[in-house]
């Protein structure tokens, strides 16, 4: 730059015109070409207004600089400035400020700091400029550092922020990240912290070899975030039965409930807590049952407004990250689970009822069927309810327990009319609890004895990282036993990343009641609500349909050649978890993964990094980029067998996938009877190992008459209305289409909707 | 030919004599093939057959229609000889 002597800069300071804008001032600086980077930082995210440039920064120092000719390098220049900080105070310039950030964030030496800090003194001088932003000032600093090799001691002074033109577009357009976050400014809120914990995560939480391999797409670290908080938990409703909602830092204490209604209230708040200290789900286990003891002498039309309570308590709480409702699972039993039948039941005021729960079935009963009736109703407008998600678990019990077809093909009926309905089967002596999307967890003996005193069953999983499958077969083409090794390596590098997470989260929890994570460390029944010793390590996979296709030639339902293989891939995955489970005394395993948008994510950085191969296994159109891959362990959503072939293929998968998994059934617009559903429930149960399934219907709301219709039209069948909406299931859970990704866009339209296989009349059969 | 497929795991009381089993119908010029749940090789093919105890054998034909299984039991080699010689 011709106006730059960078010989003698400070004797010959820059000339730059008066009506220079602050930017152009910096520019001319910043051409030199140490401070090119800077500027490309700088000018990328700026207005063509200077005060607008700087408004966005937080903290403002009017700067107005008097050099004295005279003045010696080691002194502070005496510069005129309003300095207006980020805790919205004003103070002076002081250079020491420099020094005293330099060696109290970086643990540079003072000659060091003193040195670099008259450095930046002089840049700023020569830009002769009426304001400056405090973080501008930092990254100059940063520059400083970068020109020294002080590399260590730039990271440790990076400051994490967010470009104006983001938080432009944040305010203005919907994340779609998340189909279940609504667009608004606790969105936005949401969208920025998670922008700022994200980086946090990557620089200070994941060492450089993880921030790296989820950076390239190798792997997906989830809910980075949240990562000062567990992913999702399971918990037992026993625990505020016995001992109130006393909760840190609250206002009030509330002791046990005595009425029904309290007690939801109690569950609600607490929910709404304990989603502040989770990244994912929060799940119940056996609502229907716990909340029994409550019901006894209310009329039916009590406990019918009751369950009418849950559902939109539940539904309409949008108070969670981002303004969603609380991501809530209830795990509802027909019969008693055996493992709480001789439970002492714990009834109004927290007091033992002198009864076990078993003494409960039909109170528990009676719960249940009106939740479904409520399920079957929709909300005000008829639309199907999103959550909480109701969990029916299918037991031999429950094929023992009087009336259980009425009420099978009464939730049949409901999974039918508005797919609201999860099949999760407990075959043989497991019993589950679903806690968030597909995780489960089998009960061990452990979590048996501790079903004696339910409020201990209490459950979570730290951290879920996912592997992309396909691009291991990209890297390692033909050479199977490579690739093998490159999986282990993924699965490895995922306990590493686990391991520094759980080391994150205990320097947390070490901080106990004073900590951000007090919730979690309360002990009121003796223990720390979160039982780390407890907790599992969640490994994720993304793909293997492509990633068979990429080694095989095949896609998984194309033969038993390429099913065994990609049942080869999950036996090693869960090899390897039960052999670095032993190494580390922690629990690592397999989860279906549900991949909202990591399998957008993963195409797109395969389609970048590995061009030419990938173009031939990317599911989608490439051209609009709506790409994406098959989920997890599932076949195709294109393949148009046979719905019970598919569960039984899919379901070979999920006994080695331990913490938990799912088939969809896809409807589209059809509306089986629920007898044709509920044989084919029965069919799942007997014949195959699917651990749980869902049917997915479609629906179109009108956005103008409000009307909901079944099936995705373009306008209302009763209005003519062109302003349409989808609604249906994305992954784990009902949204509205309009809030989806691309890369789910690109799978709905794949989608087979198992037309013509099951009866759409009552008299029916699948 | 069909082909007796026998599942088996270290600690497992019984995979020894299904083991051995496997031997003698393999001298007696049967096809015979072992796998270890505790490979990634062996889990696959066992759980593609959905094997959920040890020792497991199953007898199949060379289209992979199953004629016959022993799921957590051993059959004795007569029983054995007879199906894959049928």
């Amino acid at each position: 730059m011709a106006l730059l002597d960078t010989n003698d800069s400070v004797a010959k300071p820059l000339i730059l015109k008066a009506e220079k804008t602050f930017f152009q001032k910096l520019k001319l600086i910043l051409d030199n070409p140490t401070f090119g980077i800077l500027y490309i930082a700088s000018t990328q995210h700026t207005d063509k207004s200077s005060s607008i440039g700087v408004a966005y920064m937080g903290s403002v120092i009017d700067l107005q600089a008097r050099q004295k000719p005279d003045q010696k390098i080691n002194e502070t220049t005496d510069l005129a400035l309003n300095v207006r900080t980020s805790s919205e105070d004003m103070t002076g310039w002081n250079r020491q400020k420099i020094v005293d950030a330099l060696m109290r964030e970086t643990g540079l030496d003072r000659q060091t700091s003193e040195e670099v800090s008259l450095e930046v003194e002089a840049v700023i001088k020569r830009a002769d400029i009426k304001c400056i932003t405090a973080p501008l000032i930092r990254e100059i600093v940063d520059s400083k550092l970068i020109e020294r090799g002080l590399e260590d001691a730039r990271k440790k002074h990076t400051r994490l922020g967010v470009p104006i033109y983001d938080v432009d577009q944040l305010i203005l357009h919907p994340n779609k990240e998340n189909a279940n976050v609504p667009h608004g400014p606790e969105a936005t809120n949401l969208t920025l912290a998670e922008g700022i914990k994200k980086e946090y995560a990557l620089l200070r939480v994941f060492s450089p070899e993880i921030g790296d391999a989820h950076m390239r797409g190798d792997i997906h670290l989830h809910d980075l975030g949240f990562i000062d908080r567990p992913y999702c938990s399971g918990q037992s409703l026993e625990y505020i039965k016995r001992f109130g909602l006393s909760l840190p830092n609250s206002l009030s204490i509330a002791k046990p409930a005595k009425q029904p209604e309290v007690l939801l209230a109690h569950m609600v708040k607490f929910a709404a807590a304990l989603q502040s200290h989770f990244a994912g789900a929060i799940g119940w286990d056996a609502v229907n049952l716990f909340f029994a003891p409550y019901l006894e002498g209310r009329t039916d039309r009590e406990v019918r407004q009751l369950a009418q309570m849950m559902v939109y308590e539940f539904s309409q709480q949008a108070v969670a990250r981002g303004g969603q409702a609380i991501f809530t699972d209830i795990n509802l039993y027909w019969e008693v689970p055996k493992h709480f039948e001789n439970v002492p039941a714990i009834g109004p005021g927290g007091v033992f009822t002198g009864r076990t729960y078993g003494d409960y079935e039909k109170e528990a009963q009676r719960f249940v069927w009106f939740l479904f009736d409520v399920y079957r109703e929709g909300d005000g407008t008829g639309r199907p309810f999103f959550f909480p998600k109701p969990l029916v678990h299918i037991t031999e019990k429950f094929f023992r327990t009087e009336g259980h077809q009425e009420f099978l093909e009464h939730i049949c009926d409901i999974a039918s009319e508005k797919g609201t309905t999860y099949f999760v089967f407990d075959r043989g002596d497991t019993a589950k609890i679903s806690e968030c999307c597909r995780l489960s967890f089998k009960l061990n003996d452990s979590d048996l004895n501790d079903a004696k005193e339910p409020w201990k069953m209490r459950f979570c999983a730290l951290q879920n990282v996912t592997v992309n499958l396909p691009r291991l077969a990209y890297k390692n083409m033909g050479d199977e036993q490579s690739m093998f090794n490159s999986l282990t390596s993924m699965i490895e590098l995922a306990v590493k990343a686990h391991l520094e997470k759980k080391r994150f989260i205990e320097s947390l929890l070490a901080l106990g009641e004073t900590g951000p994570l007090a919730l979690l460390t309360m002990k009121t029944d003796g223990q720390p609500y979160i039982r780390m010793h407890r907790a599992s390590y969640l490994i994720g996979m993304v793909g293997l349909n492509e990633m068979v296709k990429a080694f095989t030639g095949e896609e998984l339902n194309e033969s038993s050649r390429a099913l065994k293989f990609g049942l080869k891939v999950i036996s090693h995955m869960n090899l390897e978890c039960q052999r670095l489970s032993e190494k580390n005394n922690m629990h690592f395993v397999l989860e279906q993964t549900p991949a909202e948008s990591t399998s957008y994510r993963f195409a797109r950085l395969d389609l970048r990094d590995f061009g030419e191969i990938a173009r031939q296994y990317v599911r989608g159109t490439i051209d609009n980029g709506e790409i994406y891959y098959t989920n997890s362990t599932c076949l195709p959503v294109s393949s148009r067998e046979n719905p019970i072939e598919r569960v039984k293929s899919e379901g070979l998968f999920h006994p080695i996938i331990e913490a938990g998994s799912i088939t969809h059934i896809w409807l589209g617009e059809s509306k089986p009877s629920k007898q044709s559903l509920a044989n084919f429930v029965v069919k799942v149960f007997r014949e195959t190992l699917n651990d749980q399934i869902a049917f997915s219907p479609e629906f179109t709301n009108c956005l103008q008459c409000g009307r909901t219709v079944r099936g995705l039209l373009d306008a209302c069948p009763y209005c003519g209305g062109q302003q349409t909406d989808g609604i249906t299931r994305v992954t784990s859970h009902g949204t509205h289409v309009s809030s989806w990704n691309k890369g789910k866009l690109a799978e709905l339209k794949e989608r087979d909707k198992s037309r013509g296989f099951f009866a759409h009349t009552q008299t029916g059969s699948a | 030919m069909p082909t007796v497929k026998i599942f088996i795991k270290k600690q497992c009381p019984r995979c020894p004599q299904a083991k051995q089993l496997g031997a003698e119908i393999e001298q007696d010029g049967g096809s015979v093939v072992c796998y270890d749940v505790e490979t990634a090789e062996g889990l696959a093919e066992a759980t593609f057959f959905g094997v959920q105890a040890t020792p497991t054998i199953i007898v199949e034909d060379d289209g992979e229609n199953i004629l016959a299984e022993f799921r957590g039991q051993v059959p004795s080699r007569e029983e054995l000889l007879k199906l894959i010689s049928s």
